[in-house]
């Protein structure tokens, strides 16, 4: 029933950046480009590289002027940070929120990123420019409403209540990224699977998902993504029981020492995820980049 | 992809384990520091309750903080605090008063911020509750001043934890080895800047908190005051930028400019500190809830070089010193759904004869008879400068006036605006200002 | 597919995005027809909110900053990001690694790659760069008090964080790019530019096109990196109107909660008027 060819078609996205270019010798070029890629890296680095220099310094000399390039590096700080503030509760609060929102987004998602590979009529492209102007639209214009509502309905602050408004405001993203990995999948297995007596939904879940590996995993770390990096809605929408990094490391920009180095370590523990990001799951989040720009 | 799915899994649930593991430990010091076991006997509620507590961190205020949620967290009740600067604090205490239900059980508030919420019935009055429990509590031996300067129209909105007073703040070593003594008006505050520039290299010698969006205007504030002119004037309803003191302020503050960062502008008492902890500073003049930092090993390599005094006059004649004093309390929202009896005998806890003595040398307790000159290496500073400072304005609009006039002070110091200009303008803003208040 | 089970299939995150973002947005409409406050129901007050909004020299200043910001942006993340796209597609082995480094400002959370951001340019608390630029040159540049050096940081900023994102998708499309066409290219004798100008980048017009519409969308949206990096924005007029409506309709309590939505409602109107080319050329695509 399945071509051998199709389960490649998806991952092929993902290889695709892996794709090796032609033999080429060492060049007065090939030298001028591995030093411009150098300095961009460095440069690209330098605030998260200083970061991490201020947080090991002791106290006294972290925020110094002029700066100290030699120093006794000590962890105090993080054990400072992880003892003296509820750092660990913003750590589970961003962590629930960001699974929540994946899982939601993932299930309201696929359905929908499903029918409007399949049925491309002029109704698919009403609801996907309508979802390109939602992912248009300032947050502040939608989330602002939330804050009236949550207080209203009594979600305020609730770790719930904030998933659900990231998934919605990533929807439309969600679905423009997965009708794309779907479209990936010739329809002639669809037909096939209807011609057996699968309905719809069951083609969608004994055939295409199972196909859909990669790109679910792709659409669902931008998803956990997003949600991670969210300051704004976070800050309007949380106070004191679902406060997450980001907005707790705004709240102390205005502090003086030992706290404003606190807020570095916390800036720096939240870096190591991302270096898992941009590592482990490097070639998802290429496919997802270019799953949503390039035709094919 | 079943295999690096799997891998994947494995990863994920490795890290939810070191997470679940190093839990412990995690917010156990919170409040240990500077905590102290007072005697907190609310009586326990119907069900478990929790008490959110709005508070900014400052060396000052810290220890307040932590010994009202380390004593009272107890009997089913439960006190969060969360960490939070003091911008921070000024947000979210507008936005958890704003409506018919906050997040907050108890806030932070100061004698500035009394007359505006207490006019618009924002916080409970505490009349009846400090009549109920004084005795209990000792709360007539907090400073009579102090009560008065967090009551409004009659009636008392906070109840006071401590005084905030300008402090100046100078490097001793520098000033030794130039033969300097602390200056005691403006012009002998410029001269030792103009020999420590120099003579000890110190090119931006004044340290003063003047963020362009909100500490600018106490700054103007005392130097008016120290000319013996209030912003407002509560009999006539009219504001004082018509008088000449008005314009000789923002002089003044030109004046000092030569001598301060150029970045001044975006400076709050935070930035301020640091300027002093690098040594980049050798004078600042501020508040004295920031002058403990100051003085801890862990914060600076001139931690022991530091000396205080009371701040200087702008002039040798002028009545006053340049000076404010603000006084710190804790305060209930109306809006708060739980039993305001249990959270005012929290606050007044927190407010006990322990746990003020234990405030000390960081804070300035409201309570009498606490500080002698010796509690603290800036207390002989502070109880000079706690006599002569100007009087508070405790107006309805007096917030408001000074909101409205910050950005054109800011302007006039930033050069954008005459000092003439700006005097007009202050004018027009403060006297709609005051018509607009009921 | 048969209109009932498309149906089944859309509505649940239909009714998500309807419930979640449609009507909040209705009701931001209706609070810019208003005097209103949280929890009020508020008195209408017809159009004067738009009246106050455009002849308010604050939002005019917001306006032109953000214009200008989101035009120079775009045009140094094209630049740049097609010179390092260009670079990384000659790495073999090295790319997974430098790709890795260089995604990682794209992956912190604005606000926090802002706050990093901000501690190496504020000498006060031991900036390296103005250190550095002080040593070699003797300038004292204060990144945080004066207008232009502070909307170079900014720039810099957006610029570091969006910047993968740009290189990456054009990445993408350097590879699609025929080598046969290339090649022939290269036997009629052009240069290393004319070979980039005339047949490289008409080729790869599709992912400009794409980086230019990101771009535009999320840069004049932009929020988080003002709040570390541009505390004092309203008086040195590098506000955004992003930080501008947060000013106005949420950090004093929603005093001006009417006034702020309708600059909501005239930001959507501008971010619709930079987008009508995109949004032509997707509903051309999406009826492919």
């Amino acid at each position: 029933m399945m071509s051998a060819a199709t389960p490649e078609l998806t991952s092929r996205r993902i290889a695709a950046v892996e794709a090796a270019p032609r033999k080429r010798r060492i060049t007065g070029t090939s030298v001028l480009v591995g030093g411009f890629l150098l300095l961009t890296c460095l440069a690209m680095l330098s605030p998260i590289i200083w970061t991490a220099a201020s947080v090991t310094k002791p106290t006294d000399v972290a925020f110094l002027n002029p700066p100290v390039f030699v120093w006794q590096p000590t962890f105090d700080t993080f054990v400072d940070l992880w003892q003296t503030t509820n750092f660990y509760q913003y750590v589970i609060n961003t962590l629930v929120v960001a699974v929540i929102s994946t899982v939601l987004a993932l299930v309201l998602g696929l359905p929908a990123a499903y029918a409007l590979s399949r049925a491309p009529g002029w109704i698919s492209t009403v609801l996907l420019v309508v979802a390109l102007v939602f992912r248009a639209l300032p947050r502040f214009a939608v989330v602002l409403p939330m804050y009236d509502i949550a207080r209203s309905v009594g979600l305020y602050d609730t770790t719930f209540a904030l998933a659900l408004a990231l998934v919605a405001i990533n929807q439309p993203f969600t679905i423009w990224l997965l009708r794309n990995f779907f479209a990936d999948i010739p329809d002639t297995l669809d037909e096939a699977a209807m011609m057996d007596g699968c309905t719809r939904f069951q083609v969608l879940r004994r055939v295409m998902i199972p196909l859909m590996g990669p790109g679910i995993l792709t659409a669902g770390i931008f998803v956990f993504l997003f949600a991670f990096q969210e300051y704004l809605t976070a800050t309007i929408l949380t106070d004191v029981n679902a406060r997450t990094v980001p907005v707790f490391i705004a709240t102390q920009l205005g502090q003086t020492l030992p706290m404003l180095q606190q807020a570095g370590a916390a800036a720096v523990l939240f870096t190591i995820p991302a270096i898992a990001f941009a590592f482990i799951a490097q070639k998802y989040i290429v496919a997802g980049l270019n799953a949503g720009s390039v035709k094919g | 992809m079943r295999p690096s799915l799997r891998t994947h899994g494995a990863v994920a649930l490795t890290a939810v384990a070191v997470l679940a593991l190093s839990a412990c430990g995690a917010g156990s010091k919170t409040t240990s520091a500077t905590a102290t076991q007072v005697t907190c006997d609310v009586p326990k509620p119907s069900s478990p309750t929790t008490v959110n507590v709005l508070a900014y961190n400052s060396s000052a205020i810290d220890p307040f903080t932590n010994t009202m949620v380390s004593s009272c967290s107890k009997n089913d009740y439960t006190l969060k605090h969360e960490p939070i600067d003091f911008p921070g604090q000024v947000q979210k205490t507008t936005a958890t008063l704003a409506g018919a239900s906050g997040t907050y059980d108890i806030v932070e508030t100061y004698g500035f911020v009394i007359p505006q919420y207490g006019s618009q019935s924002k916080l409970a009055p505490l009349d009846d509750l400090y009549a109920k429990h004084a005795d209990a509590y000792k709360l007539n031996d907090i400073s009579k001043d102090m009560r008065a300067a967090m009551t409004y129209d009659g009636k008392l909105y906070a109840l006071p934890m401590q005084a905030q007073m300008y402090i100046m703040a100078y490097r001793k070593d520098v000033f030794d080895q130039v033969g300097l003594k602390p200056p005691t008006t403006f012009e002998e505050l410029k001269s030792a800047a103009k020999t420590i520039q120099d003579k000890a290299g110190i090119k931006y010698p004044i340290a003063l908190p003047w963020l362009a969006t909100a500490d600018i205007v106490t700054s103007y504030d005392c130097i008016l005051g120290s000319l013996g002119t209030n912003l407002t004037n509560f009999d006539t309803k009219t504001a004082n930028f018509d008088k000449p003191q008005a314009k000789q302020a923002l002089e003044e503050m030109l004046a000092l400019k030569p001598y301060m960062d150029p970045q001044v502008t975006t400076f709050a008492q935070p930035a301020v500190q640091q300027q002093m902890y690098n040594g980049t500073a050798a004078i600042a003049i501020m508040f004295s809830g920031r002058m403990n930092d100051l003085t801890l090993e862990k914060n600076s390599k001139f931690s022991k070089n530091f000396a205080f005094a009371p701040p200087p006059k702008v002039a040798a004649d002028s009545p006053k010193l340049y000076d404010t004093l603000s006084v710190d309390g804790w305060s209930i929202p109306n809006n708060t759904a739980l039993d305001k009896d249990a959270l005012f005998q929290m606050i007044a806890s927190s407010v006990s004869v322990d746990a003020s003595k234990a405030s000390l040398p960081a804070a300035y307790p409201a309570r009498t008879g606490m500080v002698s000159d010796s509690s603290s290496p800036y207390a002989a500073a502070a109880n000079v400068s706690i006599t002569s400072a100007p009087p508070a304005e405790p107006y309805p609009w007096t917030a408001d006036v000074s909101n409205k006039i910050t950005p054109i002070i800011a302007n006039v110091v930033l050069g954008k605006t005459s000092a003439d200009e700006g005097v007009t303008q202050m004018q027009q803003a403060a006297t709609a200002a005051i018509a607009a208040a009921k | 597919m048969r209109k009932r089970e498309y149906w089944a299939l859309v509505a649940p995150s239909l009714v998500v995005m309807v419930s979640l973002l449609a009507i909040p947005l209705y009701r931001t409409i209706e609070w810019s027809l208003q005097r209103v406050n949280y929890g009020d129901p508020g008195t209408f007050i017809g159009l004067q909110n738009y009246t106050t909004a455009l002849s308010d020299a604050r939002f005019q200043r917001a306006v032109v900053f953000t214009v200008g910001l989101t035009l120079v942006v775009t045009a140094i993340l094209l630049v740049l990001g097609y010179l390092l796209a260009t670079a990384v597609n000659r790495l073999r082995r090295m790319r997974p690694l430098v790709l890795g480094l260089l995604l990682l400002a794209y992956v912190i959370p604005g606000l926090v790659g802002a706050t990093m951001f901000s501690w190496l340019f504020d000498s006060n608390f031991g900036g390296p760069v103005n250190y550095f630029i002080a040593q070699l040159t003797g300038q004292d540049l204060l990144w945080f008090t004066d207008t232009w050096p502070n909307r170079v940081v900014l720039v810099l900023n957006i610029v570091w964080f969006l910047l993968p994102f740009a290189m990456l998708v054009i990445l993408a499309g350097l590879q699609s790019v025929n080598p046969e066409v290339l090649e022939a290219a290269k036997i009629d004798g052009a240069g290393p530019f004319r070979l980039h100008w005339n047949v490289i980048i008409p080729s790869v017009r599709g992912v400009i096109g794409f980086v230019i519409l990101i771009s535009l969308m999320d840069v004049v949206r932009i929020f988080d990196p003002l709040v570390a990096l541009s505390p004092q924005a309203a008086a040195i007029g590098n506000e955004s109107i992003m930080f501008y409506i947060y000013s106005v309709a949420f950090k004093d309590g929603g005093q001006q909660l009417g006034l702020g939505s309708a600059i909501n409602v005239l930001l959507i109107i501008i971010i619709g008027i930079l987008l009508i080319p995109s949004i032509r050329a997707t509903a051309r695509e999406g009826s492919r």
